[in-house]
């Protein structure tokens, strides 16, 4: 039996006539939902993800909400796949719009194929956009509100009717879903659970009344099930695996979810998260606890990363371990906050006055994520300094599957480092600052007996008393930037994937990663010889491994979310890039696609090197 | 430690760079006696300090001491305590400091009630940067930012302290050290948030007259006078030619701090669900 593949089939064409008997199921499935506040759009995402990585499927899970603080259009988009989701989908194989006025305010967000499965309520007076209207093959009127409200008395329930059919239609798992129906909703007594349960119930009867004219079917191996959650989920969850028992936190979108995380967790473990009066503030308490011996954190967005800037430099000049997550956002200023942006580079390098080594990391996924919460902590600890670990909205915020172990099994986890207290003989003369290989002194912390010290902001002696002295600040600038040469032998946070022999080449940071490696892979799948290098510890930049990379190169492209390019200004500044170095970057506001990435790299994969292998049929 | 603390095992051996005279030396003195008398182990004790001339004193305390950026004194002594309750822990800053650049912090700290004392060293004048307007300056003062005389009314600092809650708010004379070193001791000792404005003069910039001028406003309050009653405290501050000096107010309830409250959440967080190694609260993720 011909099946058609993750990897080779691409982008999804389902065939409405089928003479030939080959089965057309898919492994590879994107759902996108639109409607107003009160519509359930969001459940429906939340419990088809649920559902499906209870059944060991990958979901990537994005959201999309209009200005409305509440009661606004929302819409959810739901990617299934038998293999890890590494993009949010580049179009949709299936749209449910219960309004077309709201289908209207997500244009260029929910990209509709000719051959896209349409589900729509009759009960919206409003006319559908052209791009539907003149498609018509597969478009389904299916009364939502109607069959809500004869089966559960109320039209509130038409979203869980649409959860009965889309999983009848296309075979999607909903086996936990009426578990997580009746947990949901327990609360609400053994009426509204039944309610419910008769809605689901109605929706997956409903598929008898469609005469089907698409095939779209979604098939797969049952797997172990999957861990479901957001990129702020990961860092907080790795922060507090790493030790943190502090945290301080003012709200901004979309670094929110860590206060409230911390918020639920840290009491739990003996430690606070509090929400002071500013992020300046907040900073300052992380400061304080840090001062005091305590592993501390904070997270923030743009506008109030930059803020934090002038503490950032404190932490610098004190040699003091802290950690700030900055979930990067659309800027410069407010922006747009609700979506994703690689533009927080420069100012995560660099952005404070003075001389003031500082270590980036920018996870690149869920797993890298939770990596990061650790390894920022050890860095910090380690080598008493701030910590940047880089995010992004597009991370942060979607909600993606991962196998259990990528949480509870890796080497990194091990790296739980304390900072270097001094022995008792250092004590008996003890100075704060003495000067170390590697920069690194002893540290002592209030509650040390003969510990006391000054940290202060101004330039200091090895002893931390004031002073004015050029020398010494040479000397003590020294010792801190001498950190970062030693924290870049002692760190190896990079990834690589794709062909070894390959003389084309990528090199992107952050979220970027997912849609390019997925472009990758399809390049790969159709023969080319192509190859991606991702750094996740930004600085110090793993310059070594880099050029030996490139040194293997014809070709480079650099892809970055910025339209200034920082990213590729930061490379220049450490590397010789390969003669033929080409650069895809544009502004933030929505990912990147696959077709996008794909645009950019077909022509660059040279047939010389690239041997066109014969497509592989067949999983 | 062994034997009695002495004010001196709290005096660092760095050089101060206050001016001869400056009002800050009287200060400094009795928060080392203050601080002796408690009989508190230095190495227990944080003084968290801005910047500015006052901001120099965490450096000139052989305690743990760490001295930030301006305005901010009072998130990093919160942070200490938040981090290690068992700590004294003492921010400290001047009017330009505390009520200008980090005024944003002083109603919250005050309202949060976190056990610190704040001690703010008041003398009217940006000393550091030679002699700007404060936002304690008195109208009219001629300075190399208001040429021809600041046209702000200044800032009561008691009158903030009691608008924002403070539970414990005193005034003492940096000149008087007799009289300002328990002032001192009754609010570190105090197990809430407790504010100190300290009126200690700048002889540079704003003359050594400064003192006179204070010594004829001041008087000391009485044994008459109810340190609990929040109105007749209100009162001192609207009659601003007359400097009371003493505890302006005490809370006559004792109200929690920030961490016994914590305290509390914590046990009640822990009694909801019972903490599980933290390897196992991957469980929270499953679908």
């Amino acid at each position: 039996m011909n099946r058609i593949s993750h990897t080779l089939k691409y982008p999804l064409h389902p065939i409405s006539h089928n003479p030939s008997g080959v089965d057309y199921t898919v492994r590879n499935l994107t759902l996108g939902i639109i409607g107003a506040g009160g519509d359930g759009v969001i459940t429906i995402g939340e419990l088809l993800t649920s559902s499906a990585a209870h059944e060991g499927l990958h979901v990537m899970n994005t959201k999309s909400y209009g200005p409305q603080i509440r009661g606004g259009e929302a819409a959810t988009m739901v990617r299934f796949s038998e293999c890890p989701v590494l993009s949010q989908g580049d179009s949709l194989d299936v749209l449910v719009a219960f309004n077309w006025r709201d289908f209207g305010r997500f244009a260029g967000e929910l990209i509709v194929r000719p051959d896209t499965v349409v589900l729509h309520d009759p009960h919206d007076r409003n006319d559908p956009p052209p791009e539907i209207a003149a498609q018509g093959r597969h478009l389904y009127q299916v009364p939502f509100e109607q069959l809500a409200r004869d089966t559960a008395g109320t039209s509130l329930a038409k979203n869980i009717i649409c959860i009965g059919l889309l999983g009848a239609l296309f075979n999607l798992p909903l086996n936990h879903t009426r578990a997580a129906l009746e947990r949901k909703f327990a609360r609400k007594g053994p009426k509204v659970v039944e309610a419910n349960r008769k809605a689901l119930m109605a929706g997956e009867t409903f598929v008898h009344e469609i005469a089907r004219s698409d095939d779209v079917r979604l098939d797969w191996e049952r797997d172990e099930m999957q861990l479901v959650l957001t990129g702020n989920d990961a860092v907080s969850y790795g922060a507090l695996y790493a030790g943190c028992r502090f945290f301080a936190g003012y709200p901004i979108t979309p670094g929110s979810e860590i206060l409230g995380w911390m918020s639920r967790q840290l009491p739990r473990y003996g430690g606070y998260a509090i929400q002071p009066e500013d992020e300046i503030a907040a900073i300052g308490m992380v400061v304080g606890a840090s001062f005091a011996g305590v592993k501390a954190m904070t997270a923030t967005s743009g506008p109030g990363f930059a803020l934090m800037s002038e503490m950032l430099g404190l932490a610098s000049i004190m040699e003091l371990p802290l950690v700030v997550v900055n979930v990067q956002r659309v800027g410069p200023s407010t922006g747009i906050p609700t979506k994703t942006e690689q533009a927080d580079l420069d100012i995560a390098l660099h952005g404070t006055h003075g001389d003031s080594p500082r270590v980036v990391l920018a996870p690149t996924t869920m797993a890298t994520s939770f990596a990061a919460g650790i390894q920022a902590f050890y860095i910090a600890e380690k080598y008493q300094l701030p910590v940047i670990i880089l995010t992004d909205q597009f991370l942060a915020a979607r909600k993606d599957t991962i196998p259990r172990e990528r949480l509870t099994r890796h080497k990194d986890f091990d790296k739980i480092a304390r900072r270097l207290p001094p022995t008792p003989r250092q004590l008996a003369q003890y100075q704060r600052y003495s000067p170390a290989p590697d920069g690194v002194s002893p540290m002592s912390h209030p509650g040390m007996a003969r510990g006391m010290y000054h940290a202060t902001g101004l330039e200091h002696t090895t002893q931390g008393y004031p002073t004015s002295n050029g020398e010494k600040h040479q000397q003590m600038s020294h010792k801190r930037c001498t950190k970062l040469e030693a924290i870049a032998r002692d760190l190896k946070f990079h990834r690589r994937h794709g062909s070894g022999e390959a003389r084309v080449g990528v090199v992107t940071w952050g979220s970027s990663e997912g849609a390019v490696r997925e472009a990758i892979e399809q390049l790969t799948a159709e023969g080319y010889a192509i190859s991606i290098f991702v750094p996740v510890l930004l600085r110090p930049l793993p310059v070594d491994e880099l050029q030996v990379y490139l040194d293997g190169l014809d070709q480079l492209v650099v892809v970055e979310m910025s339209y200034a390019g920082q990213f590729m200004h930061h490379l220049r500044a450490y590397i010789q890039l390969p003669a033929r170095t080409a650069h895809y970057k544009r502004a933030g506001g929505r990912p990147f696609t696959v077709t996008e990435i794909r645009e950019q790299l077909l022509p660059l994969v040279n047939p010389r090197t690239a041997r066109p292998r014969q497509p592989e049929s067949g999983p | 430690m062994t034997g009695k603390l002495r004010w001196r095992d709290y005096k660092s051996d760095m050089g101060i760079v206050w001016c001869p005279g400056c009002g800050n030396y009287g200060l400094l003195t009795a928060l080392h006696r203050a601080l002796a008398e408690l009989e508190l182990p230095p190495e227990q004790v944080a003084v968290a300090s801005g910047i500015g001339c006052s901001g120099r004193v965490s450096g000139y305390m052989r305690t743990y001491g760490i001295h930030g950026v301006h305005g901010r004194a009072l998130p990093i002594a919160q942070g200490i305590k938040l981090a290690k309750p068992e700590l004294t822990v003492i921010a400290a800053g001047g009017d330009g400091d505390g009520l200008s650049i980090g005024a944003g912090h002083f109603p919250h700290a005050a309202r949060r009630n976190t056990d610190i004392t704040y001690i703010l060293f008041d003398n009217h004048v940006y000393g550091l940067t030679k002699g700007h307007v404060s936002p304690t300056s008195p109208l009219g003062h001629i300075t190399p930012s208001s040429v021809y005389g600041t046209l702000d009314e200044p800032l009561d600092p008691l009158a903030l302290a009691l608008v924002y809650k403070a539970p414990f708010i005193a005034r003492g004379f940096s000149a008087d050290l007799r009289r300002l070193t328990p002032i001192l001791k009754e609010a570190i000792a105090f197990p809430g948030f407790s504010f100190v404005q300290v009126l200690s003069p700048c002889v540079t910039f704003r003359g050594r007259s400064e003192f006179d001028a204070i010594r004829e406003r001041a008087y000391y309050l009485g044994d008459d006078y109810d340190q609990t009653n929040r109105q007749a405290a209100f009162a001192l501050t609207e009659v601003p030619e007359r400097l009371a000096l003493g505890v302006i107010y005490k809370a006559w309830e004792r109200r929690l701090n920030l961490h016994e409250k914590v305290v509390t959440i914590q046990q009640e967080a822990e009694a909801q669900s019972p903490p599980e190694p933290v390897e196992e609260l991957v469980r929270i993720f499953e679908p």
